[in-house]
Parts: C-alpha cells; sequence; structure tokens
C-alpha cells in the first residue's frame, strides 16, 4: 500500500505543498490581471499563420488581412533571397554557435557584417548585439562613469531609459524635441564642471513619427562639447535619400557619433542590433558592454541573410521610392478626408489621431472586419486623450492595398463621427 | 567658342575651384568638425583600453570559419582543433535535424516578422513552442523573450515591488544582476550557496514585514561548475514563504535523469516556482530564451515585461528548429549519456593525474584550477598548439588567485577526441610544473 500510494503520487502532491507558498504571490498576481482586465488594458495576441508580409494570415480568419502594423518598412522580412541567404547559411555555418563572442562565438560572416554596416553607415567599426534593446541597455554603463552627464529626450524608447537606469552617469531629461531646454541643461552641465556630455535621442520617436531635430542637435553639441548619440532603428535602410536614415534626412552626415540600430526591424526583422561609430568606442564595448559578454552571439543564419540585406541596401532605390510612394499617397488621402495625422511628411509612421482610448480600439475592430489589420494605441503607451491608430507603410504594400486602407478609414470614420 | 574677358576668365576658375573643393570636400571635413568635440571622449575611451591590454585583459576574439562542433577551423589556422569552451552540451549547434527544421520554417514562415510580439509578432510556432517548453517543465505556461539575458532583465520589474524583497546568491549570472538592479524590491545577497546566511536574510524580511519574498539562484554556476542546493532552498521556502526562482541556463536538456535540469537532479521537481533558461546553450544555441511557471505571472509578464513588449519577437525559423529540439528531448537519453561518460572519462582520468577540479561531478562544466592568471593563459595558449581550443579565466571573471581553465564537454565529443584533450593537459601541466 505504502509503495502504491508512494509510486501513484502524482507531481501536484509536490505541487500542493509549493502552492500553499504560492497562494499570496498568484492571488496578487491575479489582482493585477483583472484590474488591466477592466481598464482594458490587457493585451491579446492574434496568432498569425503565414509569414510577415502586406498580406497576412491570421489563425480563424478566413480571408488574409492587409498588415499595416509591423515595422517591416522595405518588405523584406519574407524576401526570396534573404530566405535563400539564411537556408545557405545554415548549411555552411551551422544553426547556432552556443557560445559569448569573445570566447568561440565569432565567425568571419560576423565580422564580415559589421564591416558591412561600418561602410554602410560610414564609421569606423561596429559591434553587433542581440538586440537594439540590448545595444542599448550595454551602451551608458560601459562608456560613462559618475562624472559624466547623460541627457535624454523625454521621449526616448524604453530601452534607452533602461540602459541609462544602469549607467552611473548623472541624469537629465529634456522635454520632448524642446532645443531651448536641451540648451539650458548642457550649460548647467558644463558650469558644473561636468566631464562630459552626451546628448541621447531616438532619430524617429515610433509614436509620432516626428524626427529629431539632429541639426539643431549637433549644433548644441559643437558649442557645448557633448557628444551625440541616435537611435536609428525607425529609420536605418528606409529614411533618407540613400536609407542612411535621420543624418543624412537631416543634413548631418559625419556629425553624429554614435549609432545605434536594429536588424530587426526594416533590414529584414529577425534579430540582431548593433553600435557603430569611432573603433576605440566599438573596442571598449567588446570589453565591457555586459550584453556583448554575458549573452549568445548573433546566430549565424541572421548574420549571412544580413549581408545579402546590406548588398540589396547599395541598390535601394526602387525600394525607397515604393515606400515614399505609398507614404504620400496615404497622408495626402487621409488629409484630404479630414483625419488629423501626426509626425514627419516622409516618415512612413503616420500615427491617426483619434483622442479618445475606447474610440481607438473600436475602429482597429472595424477596420479589422474590413480586412485591414491595425492596432489602437492608448494610456499608458501614449498620453491620456491622445489615443491614435499607428500606421505603417511597407514597400511591398502594392498602391490598391494603401488604397483599400484609405478607404476602410474613410467608411469606418464617417461612422464613428471622426470625419 | 567665344574668348572670355580675364574678369571673367577670373571668375569663371574662381567657381570652377569652389566647386570642385565643395564636391570633393570628403566626409572628413565634417569630421573634423566633429572630432575637435570628441577628442576627450576618444582620448579617455584610449586611455582606458590602454590599461587594459597593460593589465592583459583586453579581449582579441578567434574567428571561426566552421560550424560550432566537436571540432572546429579557427580562420589563419591549418587544422581543425578541438572546442572545449562552448555551450554545445548536447552537440545540437550543428546538427543536421535542426538545420533542416530552420530551413523548412524559413520556406514557411519567413525570415523576420518586424513586429514585438503582441501588435503582429506571433505566429502558431510560438504559441506551439511556448506548450512544448511548458509541457517538458510541468509548468503551466512560458513566454520566449530574444534571449534569457532579457527574461532575467525583465522578470523581477514585472512581479516584484518595493515592499517585496529579492534574495539573491552573490555568484549569480550577469544578467540577474542587471535585472535584480531594474526592480523596485528590497535587495538582500546571501554568500554563495550559505543556507544559514539564506535563512538569517529570510527570518529578517519575515520579522520587517516584507510582503514577499523571492529566493533567486543560477541551477548551475557557470564558472564552478557548482549546483544550487535546491533542495535545501526549497525547504526554507516553505518555512519562511518565499518564492523560488532558478536560472537554468547550464542546466536545461542535460542534467538531471530525464534532462529536465537541476530541480529533477536535486529531486524538487515542482517545488520551484519560476524557471528561466535558454535555447541559446544545450538546446541549439542559435538564439532565444524563456520563463516558464504559473499562467498568472506569464500573463504578467506578456503585458508588463519590458524586453517582452519593446524588444522583437523570436524569428520563425528558431522557434521552428527549437520545436525539432523538444522533440530530440523527449528520447534524449543517448545524448545524455554520452555526454556524461565524457564528463566521468574526463574528470577522473585528469583527478588521477593530479589536477585540482571544481564543481559537480555531473557537471559538463569542468574548470581545472590553476591559480595564477599568467599561467593559466599560457597553459591555454600551449594546448592551442596542441590543436586543443580552451579558454583561461582570471580576474575579474573569477577572484584573484582563483584563475582557472575551464572545459566544458559535449555529446559531440567523441572519446579520443576527450583522451587527447586529456593528454594535451598531462603534457602542458607537467611542462609548465602543474602536476
Amino acid at each position: 500500500m505504502w509503495t502504491l500510494r508512494r509510486l501513484s503520487r502524482p507531481l501536484g502532491a509536490f505541487r500542493r505543498l509549493a502552492t500553499s507558498r504560492n497562494e499570496g504571490f498568484l492571488s496578487r498576481l491575479e489582482e493585477e490581471l483583472q484590474s488591466m482586465r477592466t481598464a482594458g488594458t490587457f493585451k491579446v495576441e492574434r496568432v498569425l499563420s503565414s509569414p510577415q508580409s502586406g498580406a497576412v494570415t491570421v489563425v480563424g480568419g478566413s480571408e488574409p488581412v492587409l498588415n499595416f502594423c509591423a515595422n517591416n518598412y522595405l518588405g523584406l522580412s519574407s524576401h526570396p533571397a534573404l530566405i535563400q541567404a539564411a537556408q545557405a547559411t545554415l548549411a555552411s555555418h551551422g544553426f547556432g554557435l552556443s557560445s559569448v563572442r569573445f570566447i568561440c562565438g565569432t565567425q568571419d560572416v560576423h565580422k564580415q557584417l559589421e564591416a558591412a554596416i561600418s561602410t554602410f553607415h560610414g564609421t569606423e567599426d561596429t559591434i553587433l548585439f542581440p538586440s537594439c534593446f540590448d545595444a542599448n541597455a550595454g551602451l551608458f554603463e560601459a562608456c560613462l562613469g559618475p562624472e559624466d552627464a547623460v541627457i535624454s529626450d523625454a521621449l526616448n524608447h524604453a530601452s534607452i531609459i533602461d540602459g541609462i537606469r544602469l549607467c552611473k552617469a548623472q541624469r537629465h531629461r529634456y522635454n520632448h524635441m524642446d532645443m531651448a531646454h536641451l540648451e539650458e541643461i548642457l550649460r548647467e552641465c558644463v558650469a558644473k564642471g561636468t566631464r562630459q556630455r552626451m546628448i541621447v535621442t531616438d532619430g524617429v520617436f515610433s509614436m509620432d513619427g516626428d524626427i529629431a531635430p539632429l541639426r539643431e542637435i549637433c549644433d548644441l553639441a559643437d558649442k557645448y562639447e557633448a557628444q551625440v548619440f541616435v537611435d536609428e532603428c525607425h529609420a536605418t535602410g528606409f529614411l533618407g535619400a540613400t536609407g542612411r536614415g535621420t543624418p543624412e534626412l537631416c543634413g548631418v552626415s559625419g556629425r553624429v557619433d554614435i549609432i545605434n540600430s536594429t536588424l530587426g526591424k526594416a533590414l529584414g526583422g529577425a534579430t540582431g542590433g548593433y553600435t557603430t561609430g569611432p573603433k576605440a568606442l566599438i573596442d571598449l564595448l567588446r570589453n565591457k558592454a555586459r550584453p556583448y559578454l554575458f549573452s549568445n552571439t548573433l546566430a549565424p543564419s541572421v548574420a549571412g541573410a544580413s549581408l545579402e540585406v546590406f548588398k540589396m541596401l547599395s541598390d535601394s532605390a526602387g525600394l525607397l521610392s515604393s515606400l515614399q510612394a505609398n507614404v504620400q499617397h496615404f497622408r495626402s488621402s487621409m488629409k484630404a478626408a479630414g483625419f488629423k495625422l501626426s509626425g514627419h511628411e516622409s516618415c512612413p509612421i503616420i500615427p491617426v489621431m483619434l483622442g479618445d482610448a475606447r474610440l481607438a480600439t473600436e475602429m482597429a475592430d472595424e477596420m479589422l472586419k474590413r480586412g485591414i489589420y491595425v492596432i489602437g494605441f492608448s494610456y499608458p503607451v501614449v498620453p491620456k486623450g491622445a489615443a491614435r491608430i499607428r500606421v505603417q507603410m511597407s514597400a511591398a504594400h502594392q498602391p490598391e492595398q494603401v488604397q483599400r486602407c484609405i478607404d476602410a478609414f474613410i467608411e469606418v470614420g464617417k461612422a464613428k463621427g471622426v470625419i
């Protein structure tokens, strides 16, 4: 009997023992989840059964829907050339390296990719990270100390905020794109005798489609001897005449000191990020950046496919003009229809401003019924009363698909009294 | 062409010169402007780099030209070398089945998703993989992250507040330290694997009226090959009503009778509340990490964990290949026994030869303790000359005077390859007076 009881005692018995000390913990988590559901902020994930493209298939949906909420700006996320390059690199370089870079995690393809990225940006060297989130997390702590100041736009990306929280420099925040406030802070920092100052900004602010005033920022950096850091995740590959991003668009190529960007948006969308800039900084990051030293190297297949991406970028005029054509088409038609839009006229992030959170969610649902996949954004992601549907254009969208999106917005907008 | 008068000619040539200068002004001109405000910054970086070179801590990366396996080719080397310093414990990093699965998923699901999970970054393969991981660990649910580094960075801030206490082993992984730094809970550290110290801290936390307490430990400590005393930790957790978190990166797939990791090895399956682990070591080695545990926690992380909300979803091909990995793990007895045979072979021969080893007898992380940093580096160089690729570790990665060569076994190593490694150690060890 004892043996039978022992043998039949399921995992559950142990779990009951564990459960009693879990109850408080789990019930507090449940309470928090319940208040999210009540507030309407609990996230439900839609599940795709197709690759990422202009049109996608959602599990449970009968028809494909047009996707206007991916960071797939150049349409490369399921491009045959990238798929082939990744498959070939799997065959030649294996699936994974199971190592940090400095032990046995560096293959020839990683060095080639770092060189290709440096060439593209016109910088001295580049260091790869598992993501730009990690590049941002690692940078500031590695190169700034308590005698330094980091001066950051109030609306910078969450990963920059986290990276700055992990560093020991004095922290300052300037009001969003407010150059007078930035200058005031720089003046104070110089007066206080800070050793060095670093101005930190997104190139493109992804909730508004704003572009940072880089010319003014670089001028202030010259005046007060500061470094300029720009996060180019929503710019690299497709903003500026040759896709070199916001420095090119703003006419300050070569005046930005440090660029962080991602391979996980326009440049294929699989994974990976990087820092590019002076060799001394890159060497330092290889020796000090925690996500580089203590996290796995980039998968070989992603490195190989990304080399293909940078080849394509050297001849990207067609993609860039398709994307800009879509951006102009959408922006001008929506404005003409009476919608309030946000952001720079060239930016493929096009927030349709609605104000009320419930309205944003209901409109997004109505759009989906019409085969258009968009998402409403509300508090706390954007300020209260500033809810929006954020539309993202892709070079992969056909003009008739963009028109369908516009038509659906007009139909739903009229029904909801927005226009 | 009509003749120009002199003034016009001068004007024209000035215009031509200005135009030529303008057109030929390289990026360098702008960079000179930038450089003057860079000088201080860059020269300070150079100073720091120079002191690293002087101290011998400046890292130089070797470049591989082959896939990761028991034997690898290094750029500039004529012969393949045997690799004993990868986290490739099951030898899966270049396994044909994973390569095929990844290639097939590229064809069916594309290269990338260019989206965070909750917008349009979840495919069926991600949900299938999360379910497979939950089944493997016997948990309610799983959430994928770009890496376990990110899973660790995101967890504590999402589920603990200022009224809570996080109590962490002093030698936990850097990513856990960073995750704890980002959270608002009261922070405590207990001496490495010191259960008396842990109990003292737990007692204090209860006395102080903390809302909840979370004990945080690596399952396997990767510089020493130690295994956390999970049974004692779970007993203390029961006594003081605390949660138990274990980072299983150096255990999942290959420790314990069925590769379920340190909870299985320590006989506490089902008593560990939260497990973080990685797909980037034994389970294929490409990328990816996860948290697995109660559904309420996983749901909360999906809504609050910053690296989940603000970073790209796992690449489809990695999700597809990882499904293949978990299928293989359900029939991994062969791999596990190959790995253990290699571990026993190496540990017993090296001990018999007179080397001082560290770590648990089953652990495929086998530090060969040498003490002196320079000795460790020189021995690693001599090993490479004999075709064995290992790395010396010294301060600050390990304490001063405790430098070591950290050997990592793989199921991919053939017995004769392990023997070659032992023979090389013995030869070099004798030459250096270590044995």
